[in-house]
């Protein structure tokens, strides 16, 4: 880790802050300052865009730790979200339990159903897994669509707003409140997890699975805890999401929406906790600029356009975004962004 | 018994094709070792692709088909070119998202020429049933069946007689040795991306001329995994017996499951087979079991 000139650790705990320098401590502070008082100036319509970024970043947040650090490619992550609004829908609707109690069933059910799909990481990887866990997106949208008589298959099932106790998350910035605080926890504790006995055995195993092994890393175990993790996580966000939209139902969890996930995070950066950030902002800022101001613009200006071309060019733009960074910037914005902050560090001595 | 054997003959003509477009698969990977997740995407362009030049543009049979195979060896040039070539000797994770970014791509273009997302192609096989025994078998079934076998042997001739195969198939054995003898791997790279693209294409044609264009072509696509699993990633051979294991299974399980279980359960047999290969046997029937050394 490089370190501005000047600035040196003097004591362990020093050595491990996240938050070094006291312009961090600012910087940082400012920032929270900034995020939770969103409400205040940013209309209904923006906190709407932000409380998606939210949940979408739960979800990238929990991927990544599976995929980005330990290596383990899902490209079924829709689908774990999937069971997660399930879930806390059937239990919130169905049986009327507190919002609470579904976030955390989502979560676990979640996490199993990742479990179940997980079991042939232990053989495989790579390609094979990644074929693995379509079939898991398949199999569970199928079950969702298809077992009626709870999940209100093709129909759709309506979700109650979130409650604690008598207080309903109604408007939409007592929901930003709701999940935003969420997600910063959630990044908080993957940013922990990186660093820690578990966090680094994941790191092991995806540099050389076969080498982690032999020096004594229970692949079985820790396989399987990324997958529980990273699914628990998807449940988590499909909570939110659910209770957030209101009403849910399968088209809205497609392979296409799983393919997007791992865009995210490969264009935010594998294996760093800045890379979702980036890539889940990079990604939904584009989808809704795209979708709302700049197709309609396209559209009034020029009328000649195909009728497609609404629909049409936005999964181009996602594909191409996609391809582009795999080509020319395969570590993700957050490796620029290190190199953005080493230059303003040695600046304007660049050597 | 009718029933049964309507089923058996479908089964067997729907997995000859799945078994076409997974030989697709195999050619990329055994000689560039790059997962090609975009199979379903593949299929459903170069079926849309023959539905504007036969329907929209009216092209004649003798002129719309070596356009759709100019098309389809075109289309994978082009993406072996600018998105493959540019990431050789990347991690797997690299090679197997990249190829997910294409499927996105191509999925926008085809909502973007063709927006109302479901269509016929006209009809290449006469309709008339065929009477055996008892049981009435749709003809165009038998028609699909007897293409892809013919396809099937073209290409084992092609592989085992012609130039180019022989070099392709020296790729796949040994990337090193076939530098050293001076074959252009990288023309061996792009020539294994046309020959996906061209099968995935013949294998589009021949579904969708039965069942219609419509975005279960991507599914069908995503089924010549099960089928490129279930025979071993590396194998032409795993891949013609599996197909219409697969298919059967699907067909079968279709016809014989539906009343015990939801409707639809046809469409996800193949994926819960997937599974099942994967917990027993992942590298499938005939499929290499890699040793790794660290």
């Amino acid at each position: 880790m490089s370190l501005p000139s000047g600035t040196r650790n003097y004591t362990y705990a020093q050595d491990m802050a996240i938050l070094r320098t006291r312009t961090h401590w600012v910087l940082f502070f400012g920032f929270l300052v900034l995020l939770f008082t969103a409400p205040l100036y940013l209309g209904n319509y923006w906190l709407g865009v932000a409380n998606l970024i939210g949940i979408t970043l739960i979800a990238a947040t929990g991927l990544n730790i599976l995929t980005g650090y330990c290596g383990q490619l899902s490209i079924g992550h829709a689908g774990f979200i999937a069971v997660g609004a399930y879930t806390s829908a059937i239990l919130t609707n169905r049986l009327e339990l507190p919002f609470l109690v579904g976030l955390i069933c989502a979560g676990l059910t979640a996490g199993f159903i990742g479990l179940i799909f997980g079991i042939p990481s232990v053989r495989v990887k790579g390609f094979y897994l990644a074929i693995t866990t379509i079939a898991a997106q398949f199999i569970i949208i199928w079950v969702i669509n298809h077992w009626s008589a709870l999940t209100g298959g093709f129909v759709g099932i309506k979700v109650p707003y979130a409650s604690i106790g008598s207080f309903v998350f109604k408007s939409e910035a007592s929901q930003f409140y709701l999940i935003i605080t969420i997600t910063a926890l959630c990044i908080f504790f993957a940013k922990n997890l990186a660093r820690t006995k578990v966090g680094r055995a994941f790191i092991a195993v995806r540099d050389n699975d076969l080498a982690a092994q032999v020096m004594g890393i229970n692949l079985f175990y820790y396989k399987l805890l990324a997958f529980f993790i990273g699914c628990f996580m998807a449940g988590i966000a499909g909570s939110l999401l659910a209770h957030w939209i209101g009403f849910m139902n399968a088209e809205q969890f497609s392979l296409t929406e799983s393919i997007l996930y791992i865009g995210m995070i490969i264009i935010g950066g594998l294996g760093t906790t800045l890379g979702p950030i980036l890539g889940v902002v990079f990604i939904r800022l584009l989808q809704q600029i795209l979708t709302v101001e700049f197709v309609p613009f396209l559209e009034r200006t020029i009328t000649a356009l195909p009728s497609g071309f609404a629909t049409g060019v936005t999964p181009m733009l996602f594909g191409l975004v996609i391809v582009l960074f795999l080509v020319l910037e395969p570590r993700g914005l957050a490796h620029r962004w290190a190199l953005l902050k080493s230059a303003y560090r040695l600046w304007p001595f660049s050597y | 018994m009718a029933e049964l054997f309507q089923l058996l003959i479908t089964g067997i003509a729907v997995g000859m094709v799945y078994a076409l477009i997974a030989l697709g698969f195999v050619v990329v990977w055994k000689s560039s070792s790059v997962a090609n997740l975009a199979l379903g995407q593949l299929v459903l362009f170069s079926s849309w692709f023959t539905y504007g030049m036969l329907v929209q543009a009216k092209f004649p049979l003798w002129l719309a088909f070596p356009l759709v195979i100019i098309f389809a060896l075109a289309l994978g040039w082009l993406i072996e070119r600018f998105a493959l070539r540019p990431l050789i000797a990347q991690p797997i994770l690299s090679l197997i998202t990249v190829t997910l970014g294409i499927a996105y791509f191509i999925e926008g273009i085809v909502t973007f020429i063709w927006p109302w997302s479901v269509d016929a192609l006209p009809r290449l096989f006469p309709i008339e049933p065929l009477h055996i025994g008892d049981a009435v078998v749709s003809q165009e079934y038998v028609w699909v069946a007897c293409i892809s076998l013919l396809v099937f042997g073209l290409l084992t001739a092609f592989f085992r007689y012609h130039k180019m195969g022989i070099a392709m198939r020296a790729t796949a054995d040994d990337q090193m040795a076939v530098q050293a003898c001076g074959i252009p791997v990288t023309r061996i790279f792009s020539m294994s991306w046309m020959f996906a693209c061209l099968v995935a294409a013949i294998g589009g044609v021949l579904i969708s001329s039965i069942g219609g264009i419509t975005h279960g072509l991507v599914e069908t696509g995503l089924k010549a995994f099960s089928v490129v699993i279930l025979g071993g990633l590396n194998s032409f051979a795993g891949a013609i017996i599996a197909g219409p294991i697969i298919g059967l299974a699907e067909n079968l399980g279709g016809g014989y499951l539906t009343p015990f279980l939801w409707a639809g359960v046809k469409d996800i047999i193949p994926f819960v087979i997937i599974i099942i290969v994967m917990l027993i046997k992942p590298y499938g029937l005939f499929g290499e079991v890699r040793i790794e050394r660290i």
